[in-house]
């Protein structure tokens, strides 16, 4: 029987991130969504189930830290989702509570395409 | 969608399409119309297009009473073609009765607008975001039974909908949630549900209406616990305007 193709929801301000992101993955496959405030993300979680979550940390512009209330409203309600969290600001804090909160990865920006979805797929293939 | 322009888009003139979806009467296997709900989807292409989302967003957003405000004006702009006999079901958050205190004006104002009969109308409250101001929300509900609309309380059975909400109302009507509806037929807890809530509202004076009605034999078992108001998939899809004017001719 074929496997249903995984469901990766992108979370990202930029609309460049989001459309790059977006054809990548379904360029791999996957079935992709995209959300780009707080907000949205979190009522599509509400309402889909997604296999992986890839999101950057600030949404809002300055000093926020949106990615870190994503990765707990996912620990805490959809424990089979993987989250990976992107940040140009990561610092060793920010980091170390987002794996506190139940992320999955944190990574540096900049990284390549090839290196999110290296970690993207890894992470789907691990559940 | 941008992040700057989500609600924006969602706000702006043909950023919500209204749908209608039929609310029948069954009677001996056959059914008349006993209204239509009003129902509303996001701009087109977006993640708002799903209502879900849609509403889940604008109520972590708090900004309900404005697209609650939206949805009636573009629904009532449409049903104004629609027969004037027909009762028209709209959703309006508890929140927005409870803080919009311009509501039951606006309320006022566009349906003389449409040239509809505000009597016509069922106020659907959708109850999400407690706390809300009490007794601004009570005194709307009194405005509402002034102007003669008539009040059903939403999703019964779930999470928010709750007692106190049916005490306070004192609803016309009950609308079940489709989650007791979808597979009564075989399933004897959802049948014992739905006895429960149909007692509660005769009791109270109310009937219930059933939502996500899909097949004959959810539509029998209701039947058979007394439900007759139906609303659903079986009966007809939420339709367009267009459609829906074909669905009445039919």
């Amino acid at each position: 029987m074929l496997k249903v193709a995984d469901r990766i929801l992108i979370v990202d301000d930029e609309e460049l991130i989001v459309l790059t992101m977006r054809r990548y993955f379904e360029g791999l496959g996957y079935h992709v969504d995209a959300a780009h405030e707080l907000e949205e993300a979190q009522a599509l979680l509400a309402n889909r189930q997604y296999d992986l979550v890839i999101c950057d940390l600030r949404l809002t512009g300055i000093g926020g830290v949106e990615g870190l209330q994503i990765v707990a409203d996912i620990h805490q309600r959809c424990a089979n989702t993987r989250v990976v969290l992107l940040s140009a600001f990561g610092t060793p804090e920010i980091e170390r509570e987002s794996y506190n909160r139940g992320a999955d990865a944190f990574l540096h920006k900049p990284k390549s395409m090839m290196e999110i979805a290296s970690v993207a797929m890894n992470l789907l293939e691990q559940r | 969608m941008s992040n700057e322009s989500a609600l924006n888009r969602i706000l702006q003139p043909g950023g919500i399409t209204p749908v209608y979806q039929p609310v029948v009467r069954t009677l001996n296997g056959s059914f008349a119309m006993h209204g239509v709900e009003c129902l509303s989807r996001g701009p087109k292409g977006t993640n708002f297009e799903s209502a879900d989302v849609l509403f889940e967003y604008v109520r972590l957003k708090r900004e309900e009473s404005l697209v609650d405000r939206a949805c009636i004006s573009e629904a009532l702009r449409g049903a104004r073609m629609l027969p004037a006999d027909l009762r028209l079901g709209v959703n309006v958050h508890a929140s927005t009765l409870g803080r919009d205190h311009g509501f039951i004006n606006f309320l006022r104002k566009t349906t003389e607008a449409a040239q509809i009969d505000i009597r016509r109308l069922m106020i659907e409250i959708v109850e999400h975001a407690p706390p809300w101001d009490g007794v601004s929300f009570l005194s709307a509900i009194e405005q509402l039974r002034k102007l003669g609309t008539e009040i059903a309380v939403d999703d019964v059975g779930l999470g928010q909908s709750n007692f106190k909400m049916l005490l306070d109302v004192s609803p016309d009507y009950l609308k079940l949630d489709r989650y007791f509806v979808e597979g009564c037929a075989s399933d004897a807890r959802r049948r014992s549900v739905i006895s429960a809530v149909r007692q509660l509202a005769a009791d109270s004076h109310a009937e219930l209406i059933a939502e996500g009605v899909a097949n004959a034999g959810d539509a029998s078992s209701l039947q058979s616990l007394g439900v007759s108001l139906m609303q659903g998939f079986l009966y007809s899809e939420p339709l367009t305007l267009d459609a829906m004017q074909e669905f009445l001719a039919a």
